[in-house]
């Protein structure tokens, strides 16, 4: 005989604790539990029957996995919760007795938790770890952000933790611009979305999205818990500093980047980085090194000496790909004074580093240097935290000050500006050079198509073409007339990409297109109306000799010549014959699937109505899309004739 | 206590003095310095107790006698070796200082070896500072820590005030010391030091109290049996060695004589180790007494001394009731243990076992966690990620296209809707430029939400069923392939007033319809054109159903009206031997029995007697109508057996009677049912077998009329059956019912439906099977019609195929009532069908 089953042994019952029978094994805190909970990625379920989960009782109940419970029991932050607390008595003990060296003692042996062995723990492996970056980097590039009293009298934030953030996404971003590894920008209305591609374990890719908010103060709600944000900043900051570690590491080079204090105070955020590489394997190459070191350090006295502009900084990795393209001793073009120092006395360069962004240079595809023959100047208006970045990482080179005439001032390509200006102080500005004054949205799409677009349309002033999300085909509505509507603009923006007068030509190629459009419409809405009555029965009807002969006999009496009426007659049939033949098709279709749904078993006919809902909001969806697109592009003819 | 060899001492308190270093802030103490470790210990520790010099100083310069005499005897209690106290107040005070000195060095001496010094204590501390020294020592430490430094700094000063102090002025300055400035003791010139002098005391005369008066004996035995001694001549030894003899002792008669004699004898006692008797002094005497009297031995005792008020009376109110006893010595003098215990430890950290507040060997921040050798762990079926956040839209773009912005009602609907019904979190808007979009409010918001999601959201896995939809609809041969079917209306056969045509029946040989209409008409038609070629006006209400015999040598038509059958007959539409046959069929009875009217039929069952089977009159004969059966009740449907002779009609209202057995050769009619299941919808003869069904509202039961028993019940499933037909072959068998279904049994099968199906949107009226072709249809209050492909193989094992071929549409729908009657035209595709709008239709392929 089988074993007999008790209620409550097995399946949901057992699989399942409560939030409060879990607080009671574990023996912690309600606050612990959660911060446990964050910590280690422990999460409610849902069971499948609610009721048997809770035996029996249908109060409302937060269940958790009865393993992930048991698991806590051992997990060594626990001890360190614990120990935590013995420590906070013994000192709250020793503070109130006032004996201030025994507080001392204790607070030097305080206990820390270490959160290592957790990101090892839920993400076994390399590639798991980028998958999950988003939120933590989300969160940092947020808090990097926040003052350190967020919200008046709570939580605070301490000030090295937000300094750590910014560190931190300092170094994200120093890794992206060396690796180029930048793919898609997309300016939304919450913040810039960034994506990148990052080399997880065996090279595989993974792609890591961010979004960075507008640097603004950021509006706090009062109701929001700092101590939760501040638990899983914790872990994120771990997780990232890893993730770093083992990103710098494989690009050999040293992590943490040295920070340039100097540069550091004057505001710079990604460019107070210096990239160290590792020594590790100098060997037989230390000699040429050294060569080169020597080069180097000469050549820097020799600039410092001259006159330098002090704001203009650019990427090292770019000048040592540079250089390594140049010939030898040729005097590069761009110098800063800071810099120079910095060789002087900083690490020095190895080979291998030279190597290595030599290499990474030629490996890198062209759409990852898409703006390295350009040098952009930023206008003081434009965010320079974002557009030096992805500038730089899309290896183009940045200046953000015009005000010392140095010869960088005329490797300026193009200059980003975001507020109108007259073609008058445009022209005084170039100064007799040629720049390509182009907005901001320019940098955005031009890396979201992998390619230099026209600037026709991004000049300062100018309304922009829509922004796209570089992420529309997943999960988006199909809108062709879009993609239509672009190609033909890049096309005829290429075709005619110099000339002055393209604008004017594009739009009126696209006035007629409408026209056309609206006039076949106009024809199908009169179609009814076109043909006499008759003719329109028989067309509807051509096998019917009766209804012939009736249209024959109206068409005399119009006054129309027999071979016109028949031309009229086969338009008329072959109209409707298009007109009714999808439609027909279609109608015939749907009655035989109806038929056929008919034999359905009820579950699958409830599963088919189901799929078929969403479908169908899908479908409302994007009509409700075109419908309005072809509302307005009717007001806007209307607004161009009058 | 032996008296101490006072010049040794002094000398030794000398050399000892010469060798210390004289500090001024150290607070090194008295430990001789004896190895090279000890030293280094020591400038280490000068090094790092100079920040405390100074207080200590300002104690030490104080000339003042009592403070350094309590400082020794702070000393003494710090380091205990007690013996020495309980003499203070007896001993001569002139001896006092150098032995208290002597006692010190002693103290040192064994502390190098048995760890029991003050100096380790101190060095211990001097360690303890030397690494926290960034920590600011503060005295309040702890109570212990406290008195510690302040044993160290008296010693400070007591050693300070040692090896400043000459000789001569100590001897000037110290009360205690002055009995040798007295001359009680007399200066000698010393024999170790070229030129020194000793001072020399008489020895002490022992008194009384003093321990070596008690012990005044000569013999040195000890306290052994003396009766070891008993063969000897001697009773043991003196203090030289030499031996003791015995005393003479006289015999018995002699101790008699003496006791008698002596008046002093009975307070004498017999003292053992001397073997002699002892005369007891008074004081001794005394005791004895007392103690005979049970009183305290100590004559000096006073058991009514008056009693001292500490705390109470006059003065001696105290606010708290503390106690002002003194302070019990355990309470400040330190516990040996803890100090050996504490000495392992400095012993430890002296050797470099234990290196204090060593920093941890700390785990650098980052190292490398991953490598490329490391496995995923296997995705447990609980295990379940929380999902990524949506890549953003372009609907969220700053600028996007113009059709995605919000119209007004748009804009109104998303703000009315609550936060967490929104499809978008935010409301899509358009910027000219970059510099004009403006903070987001609700970023810090979002992400908080995010985090809440992550670790406080129950998480449940749902199965995206990524199949497509189509993959669900059954694969059917498609409609075209099962032609011939009907498909549309060729023939609509029209009634006056538009009258609801409850019934239609088909002819077996096809050229006919027989309507039967509410206005209580039999109509008949010519199939094929659609022209009225027939009629009887039964005048008792409304047809109810009407049936043609299926036998093809006939022509019989039976209509039911209310408490009414009519067995009619267009005899003159049909060929003269069909109707002569016809005639034969239903006119036999009467011929037999030469009577107009029959009941009963012969048959003797109870209540069978109100059925009359009546010959109508001559005009009506001549129409056509061949026999009326009047019946109880009204009957609403006729069934006919396959031969044509026998035919089944239903009464619902006709309690017991409502199913009927009629025999048109005989004229006899059966109640095959003494008592009925239920109130019975539908009946109907099986084709092969003489098997009988009758429909109530849920069961369809099958009888074996020959055998008079029940075969099966079939339970349909449905609410309330309709309609009910039989395949031509007996073994399938379809119902209809009024709420909406329609169930197929499979009668080898099971006594569950094999489908049922819901296709129709109101009540199903009819179902007919076709009598030949693979076809059945079914009419309902919808006004449609499905016709249906039916495959019955042969093959057991194979399920009938059921196709959905046709919706024929054209009844219109009148007072919520569709299509009523179905009937198959046989041999063809062909069907007709009758609707309440007055209306029989003919569908043709």
């Amino acid at each position: 005989m089988a074993k007999i089953k008790r209620k409550g042994e097995s399946g949901a019952a057992k699989n399942y604790v409560t939030r409060n029978q879990a607080l009671k094994k574990l023996q912690i805190s309600l606050s612990d539990f959660r911060r446990l909970c964050i910590l280690k990625g422990i999460y409610p379920r849902e069971p499948l029957n609610k009721k048997r989960a809770n035996k029996g009782s249908s109060a409302p109940a937060t269940f958790y996995y009865h393993k992930d419970i048991q698991y806590l029991l051992h997990e060594p932050l626990l001890v360190k919760f614990r120990e935590h607390k013995s420590f906070a008595k013994k000192l709250a003990r020793a503070l109130g007795r006032g004996e201030w060296a025994l507080a001392k003692n204790l607070e030097d042996a305080k206990p820390v938790a270490r959160l290592d062995h957790l990101v090892k723990e839920r993400y076994p492996t390399f590639t798991l770890a980028l998958q999950d970056l988003q939120d933590p980097l989300n969160l940092v590039h947020l808090f990097s952000t926040l003052p350190t009293n967020p919200i008046p009298g709570k939580t605070l934030v301490p000030s090295s933790v937000i300094a750590e953030c910014s560190r931190l996404i300092s170094e994200w971003k120093v890794w992206a611009i060396r690796t180029n590894s930048l793919r898609k920008i997309f300016l939304g209305v919450k913040g810039i979305y960034y994506e990148c591609e990052v080399p997880g374990q065996g090279g595989e890719l993974v792609k890591v999205r961010w979004l960075e908010g507008y640097e603004f103060q950021q509006h706090v709600p009062t109701d929001v818990d700092f101590r939760i944000l501040l638990t899983f900043l914790d872990l994120y900051r771990t997780l990232i500093s890893f993730t770093l570690f083992k990103l710098y590491t494989e690009e050999n080079l040293v992590y943490p980047p040295p920070l340039d204090v100097e540069l550091d105070e004057r505001g710079e955020s990604v460019g107070a980085f210096r990239l160290v590489e590792k020594k590790d394997n100098l060997g037989v190459e230390s000699s040429k090194v050294s060569k080169k070191a020597v080069r180097k350090a000469i050549r820097g006295i020799k600039a410092s000496t001259g006159d330098v502009d002090a704001d203009v900084e650019m990427d090292e990795d770019e000048q040592d790909g540079n250089e390594e393209d140049d010939e030898e001793f040729v005097e590069r073009p761009t110098k800063s004074g800071e810099e120079v120092e910095d060789v002087a006395t900083a690490p020095l360069t190895t080979y291998n580093s030279l190597l290595a962004t030599s290499s990474n240079a030629a490996s890198t595809s062209k759409q990852n240097l898409l703006f390295s023959p350009y040098t952009f100047y930023l206008s003081r208006e434009t965010s320079s935290r974002t557009w030096e970045f992805v500038i730089r990482a899309m290896g183009g080179k940045i200046i953000t000050s015009l005000n010392s005439p140095t010869p960088s001032d005329d490797s300026i390509t193009h200059v980003i500006i975001d507020r109108p200006i007259t073609v008058e102080r445009m022209r005084e500005m170039e100064n007799g050079r040629k720049w390509t004054w182009i907005q901001p949205q320019w940098v955005a799409d031009c890396v979201n198509r992998q390619k230099i677009i026209s600037s026709e349309g991004y000049h300062p002033g100018q309304l922009l073409p829509p922004h796209l999300s570089p992420w529309d085909g997943e999960g988006e509505l199909a809108r062709p007339w879009l993609e239509d509507q672009q190609n033909a603009a890049i096309t005829a923006a290429q075709e005619e990409a110099d000339q002055e007068e393209d604008a004017i030509e594009r739009d009126a190629p696209e006035e007629e297109d409408v026209s056309e459009d609206e006039d076949v419409e106009d024809e199908e809405e009169t179609a009814g109306s076109k043909y006499p009555p008759a003719l329109l029965a028989s067309s509807l009807d051509p096998e019917n000799v009766s209804l012939l002969h009736a249209a024959e006999l109206e068409a005399e009496q119009n006054g129309v010549s027999h071979s016109a009426f028949r031309n009229q007659l086969k338009e008329a049939i072959k109209a409707n014959a298009k007109d009714a033949s999808p439609k027909s098709q279609v109608g015939k279709k749907g009655g035989e699937e109806d038929l056929r749904k008919i034999m359905m078993s009820n579950k699958k006919a409830k599963l088919y109505e189901k799929m078929q809902y969403s479908n169908r909001e899908k479908a409302a969806e994007k009509e409700n899309l075109e419908r309005k697109r072809l509302a307005i592009e009717k007001r806007k003819r209307k607004e161009a004739r009058v | 206590m032996a008296p101490r060899n006072a010049t040794a001492s002094s000398s030794r308190a000398a050399s000892s003095s010469i060798s210390r270093p004289v500090k001024s802030n150290g607070i090194a103490g008295p430990s001789t310095i004896r190895n090279k470790k000890r030293a280094v210990q020591e400038v280490s520790e000068d090094e790092d107790d100079e920040e405390f010099g100074a207080a200590g100083s300002g104690i030490d310069m104080s000339d003042d006698e009592d403070a350094e005499e309590e400082d020794e005897e702070v000393d003494e209690e710090a380091f205990p070796e007690f013996d020495s106290e309980i003499e203070d107040d007896n001993e001569q005070d002139g001896d006092d200082e150098t032995q208290e000195e002597e006692e010190e060095l002693d103290d040192e001496e064994s502390g190098s070896e048995s760890g029991y010094n003050s100096s380790d204590i101190e060095a211990m501390y001097g360690e303890a500072d030397e690494d926290d020294d960034q920590e600011d020592y503060s005295p309040i430490t702890s109570p212990s820590s406290s008195h510690k430094e302040l044993s160290t700094d008296e010693k400070l000063s007591k050693m300070i005030a040692k090896n400043s102090i000459k000789p001569d002025d100590s001897l000037g300055t110290d009360a205690k010391i002055s009995r040798a400035k007295e001359g009680v003791g007399r200066l000698v010139p010393s024999k170790l030091v070229e030129g020194g002098y000793k001072r020399e005391y008489d020895d002490y005369e022992a008194g009384y109290g003093s321990e070596s008066s008690t012990e005044d004996n000569p013999n040195t035995v000890g306290n052994i049996p003396m009766e070891w001694y008993d063969d000897l001549p001697h009773i043991g030894y003196d203090v030289n060695g030499r031996k003791i003899f015995r005393p003479a002792q006289g015999d018995e008669l002699d101790k008699f004589l003496s006791n008698t004699e002596d008046p002093a004898a009975w307070t004498s006692a017999e003292d053992k180790l001397l073997q002699q008797s002892v005369q007891l002094t008074d004081k001794e005497l005394d005791i004895i007494r007392r103690l005979e009297r049970a009183e305290n031995p100590d004559a000096d005792y006073d058991p009514y001394q008056p009693t001292i008020e500490w705390f109470t009376g006059e003065g001696n109110e105290r606010v708290m009731p503390l106690s002002a006893a003194p302070e019990p010595k355990r309470r400040f003098v330190p516990s040996k243990w803890e100090h050996k215990k504490i000495m392992k430890i400095v012993k430890a950290i002296r050797e470099g076992r234990i290196i204090p507040n060593k920093p941890s060997a700390a785990k650098p921040t980052v190292y490398a966690i991953w490598s490329e050798s490391d496995q995923s762990n296997l995705q447990h079926a609980m295990y379940m990620p929380a999902p990524q956040l949506p890549p953003p839209k372009t609907i969220e773009s700053y600028n996007p296209p113009e059709e995605y912005l919000l119209t007004e009602e748009e804009k109104k609907e998303w703000e009315e809707t609550d936060k967490e019904d929104r499809k978008i979190d935010f409301l899509p808007a358009k910027y000219d430029s970059l510099r004009l979009v403006p903070g987001y409010k609700n970023l810090v918001q979002e992400r908080f939400e995010r985090c809440l999601d992550l670790y406080l959201a129950p998480r449940t896995r749902k199965v995206k069923l990524n199949i497509d939809p189509e993959s669900l609809i059954p694969k059917l041969p498609a409609p075209k392939e099962l032609k011939p079917f009907p498909i549309s209306t060729s023939v609509v056969y029209r009634h006056p007033e538009s009258s609801r045509v409850r019934s239609v029946s088909t002819s077996p040989d096809g050229l006919w319809v027989a309507t039967g209409s509410e206005d209580g008409i039999v109509r008949v038609w010519d199939l094929g054109n659609g022209r009225e070629v027939w009629k009887w006006n039964l005048k008792s209400g409304a047809i109810q159903h009407l049936s043609f015999s299926p036998y093809k040598d006939e022509c019989l038509l039976i209509a039911l009206v209310s408490g009414k059958i009519a067995v009619l007959s267009p005899l003159a539409l049909v060929s003269p031997s069909v109707a002569a046959n016809t005639l034969t069929h239903a006119n036999t009875a009467f011929a037999s029995s030469a009577a107009t009217t029959k009941i009963g039929a012969g048959k003797d069952i109870k209540g069978v007697e109100s059925i009359k089977w009546v010959r109508p009159n001559e005009s009506e004969r001549e129409r056509g109508v061949l026999v009326y059966v009047e019946v109880p009740g009204t009957p609403k449907q006729v069934s006919w057996h396959r031969k044509g002779d026998y035919f089944a009609t239903v009464a619902s209202d006709a309690s017991n009677k409502s199913v009927l057995i009629h025999q048109l050769s005989k004229h006899s009619t059966q109640s095959p049912f003494k008592k009925l299941p239920g109130q019975v919808q539908k009946v109907i003869f099986h084709p092969s077998k003489p098997h009988f069904f009758v429909a109530t509202q849920r069961y369809i039961r099958q009888y074996d009329l020959s055998s008079q028993t029940l075969v099966r019940t079939l339970q349909s499933g449905v609410k309330w059956i309709s309609s009910l037909d039989l395949h031509p072959r007996g073994d399938n068998l379809i119902i209809g019912s009024y709420d909406k279904k329609l169930a197929w049994f499979d009668l080898d099968l099971s006594n569950k439906p094999y489908k049922t199906l819901r296709y129709h949107t109101k009540a199903l009226r009819s179902v007919v099977y076709h009598p030949t072709l693979p076809l059945f249809a079914s009419a309902s209050d919808d006004g449609t019609i499905h016709i249906f492909h039916c495959t019955i193989y042969q093959d057991l094992m194979q399920n009938p195929l059921i196709v959905p071929l046709k919706i024929l549409r054209g009844h219109k729908i009148t007072d919520g009532i569709g299509v009523l009657d179905l009937s198959w035209v046989s041999g063809k595709p062909w069907l007709v069908s009758s609707g309440a709008d007055g209306e029989v239709r003919l569908w043709c392929s």
